[in-house]
């Protein structure tokens, strides 16, 4: 037995589009590949459907005939605006430092005064958080092309405004002062810099060990969650205590180069980055707990015990 | 700026009521508990009498000396003490007893706060201009009116005289204490180069610099998109508010 669809618009109720014959079994996609036809400027990405004007969006998967919905389905419509993809904004927002970093680094004209413009700086510590910052940028962008699997496809435009200024800015900032002429070393020397090396390699390492162990959690293609587990890499040990062992080890990557570079903008964008991916693993901590269950109680969002 | 967003933004510290563009009626949500809005009526009531001492403190100064120069000294005190003070409605957002984004009023209370003690306490040299008295009589009025505006609203018993003054005096009031505020700044930019204030410079242990004339120069420039989008806000409130009224009273 075919369906009907209606599609309002959410704010004024106008009607959109009707969709004669739809089969039972159609899924939100297939209806918003539909809409799109009559309505090209909303792609289906930019499509919020929801059975209630001010309800939650319906998902992708879902298919309509196990919605409570009668024959003919009433379905509102929101335009969540320009989308972009997660993978294109995090390429972009990534691609910015490794490329800003070098130019401080290498001294190009009009940064510093021009006696040294090109000039090398003659501390070792420097060059090595060239080196660590490089990495660290690298690492994001071969796991975005080839490591994360995200469960949305896209997200708002100006996300990618805004989340550009945050990396672009501090990473220039950074930057200016780690390979300034006057730059000053750390305090204690070799030791302080080699113990900072010390954690950022090992969090960088255990940072990997997440993205992995998340990513074989889910298989290609699939938008399944499922709890993370410990698995034989010692890194991965830290999910015992912490739900976001990826966002700790992050913090810890970033507090390894704040003690290397012993630079105070440094500090600042770890504190900032600690700030806002507490937010995001708290969200994640209640979804889990909503979700499961069985999750295990010892463990905390971030840090753990405390937080 | 922090006269513009001390009107337009904030709707707290007035719980049922005192929402700005929040007309009577529409209004679903429960306010605050008792114990919170009785302690809400004596903070509105408290800042309300601290800016009437404030503004009874410049007539008679200016009665006094004759002349409207360097009133700012007569209520100096008073006038860090009340607006120092207000830093208490963020708390009062953060526990939720005041239906504000912690980060507006954050944001208008700071830019007060910084002109007070970052700019005017800290640049003796600018306390004689006259452009203090253009910010401190604009923020005087504003205040008064908006602190009895929260006042009345806790208690249900809102004068039209006070939601229309609130609406409408800032239309004048708001480009004046932007004015002072700004000429304030730029009185203060020569004394800050010259001494250096709150300046750090490279070489030093922790990599970092500051610039303070720098960044008094990007304040200024940020009032040029902040500001008229907290006017025309306010405008556009005013549209809202003051027309439903009329509505209302038409039925009467």
């Amino acid at each position: 037995m075919r369906h009907h669809v209606e599609i309002l618009d959410a704010k004024t109720r106008e009607k959109l589009c009707f969709l004669d014959k739809v089969e039972p079994h159609a899924t939100i996609a297939e209806i918003k590949n539909l809409f799109t036809k009559t309505h090209p400027q909303w792609y289906p990405a930019r499509q919020s459907l929801r059975l209630d004007p001010k309800g939650k969006s319906l998902k992708d998967e879902d298919v309509l005939q196990k919605l409570p919905v009668g024959t003919t389905a009433t379905l509102y419509f929101r335009d969540l605006g320009a989308q972009i993809s997660w993978v294109t904004v995090f390429l972009t927002e990534y691609a910015g430092p490794l490329f800003i970093y070098l130019l401080f680094y290498f001294r190009v004209p009009f940064i510093y005064g021009h006696k040294y413009d090109f000039t090398s700086s003659r501390h070792t510590v420097v060059h090595l958080a060239c080196i660590c910052h490089s990495f660290h940028y690298v690492k994001r962008l071969l796991e975005t092309l080839f490591v994360h699997r995200f469960s949305h496809g896209t997200m708002p435009l100006r996300n990618i405004f805004k989340n550009c200024t945050y990396y672009w800015g501090f990473a220039a900032w950074m930057a200016y002062y780690i390979n300034h002429p006057l730059y000053t070393p750390p305090t204690y020397g070799a030791q302080q810099v080699k113990l900072a090396l010390a954690i950022f390699v090992i969090c960088q390492l255990g940072n990997f060990s997440i993205h992995m162990a998340l990513r074989d959690l889910r298989p290609a293609g699939s938008k399944t969650r499922k709890i993370p587990y410990p698995t034989k890499n010692p890194f991965t040990w830290l999910f015992l205590l912490v739900s976001c062992p990826n966002y700790t080890y992050e913090v810890g990557s970033w507090i390894g180069f704040a003690i290397m570079t012993q630079c105070l903008p440094v500090a600042l964008f770890s504190l900032v980055g600690f700030t806002q991916m507490t937010i995001w693993a708290k969200g994640k901590h209640r979804s889990y707990l909503k979700e499961f269950r069985d999750y295990p109680p010892l463990r905390m969002p971030i840090i753990p015990f405390l937080l | 700026m922090a006269a513009a967003s001390a009107t337009a933004v904030a709707k707290g510290n007035g719980g049922g009521g005192g929402r700005a563009g929040d007309a009577s009626g529409t209004r679903k949500k429960k306010g605050p508990g008792p114990l919170a809005t009785a302690y809400l009526v004596i903070y509105n009531v408290v800042m309300t009498a601290g800016w009437l001492v404030i503004a009874v403190g410049l007539v008679r100064a200016y009665l006094a000396k004759g002349s409207y120069h360097s009133l700012y000294y007569s209520i100096e005190k008073p006038l860090k003490f009340f607006q120092t003070g207000a830093l208490l409605e963020v708390l009062h957002c953060a526990i939720g007893i005041v239906p504000s984004s912690v980060v507006l009023t954050s944001f208008q209370v700071m830019s007060r706060v910084f002109l007070i003690w970052a700019v005017t306490h800290s640049v003796k040299e600018v306390q004689t201009e006259d452009s203090v008295l253009l910010f401190v009589i604009a923020w005087t009025i504003t205040e008064i009116i908006r602190y009895s505006f929260y006042t009345f609203s806790l208690l249900n018993h809102l004068p039209y005289l006070i939601k229309w003054a609130r609406y409408t005096l800032f239309i004048v009031l708001y480009p004046m204490g932007v004015s002072g505020e700004l000429l304030t700044i730029y009185a203060a930019l020569p004394f800050v180069r010259q001494a250096g204030l709150y300046s750090i410079s490279l070489p030093n242990k922790y990599n970092f610099s500051f610039d303070y004339y720098a960044f008094l120069i990007l304040i200024m420039i940020s009032y040029i998109p902040i500001f008229p989008q907290l006017y025309f806000h306010m405008i556009h409130q005013r549209r809202k508010v003051l027309s439903h009224t009329e509505e209302h009273k038409k039925f009467e």
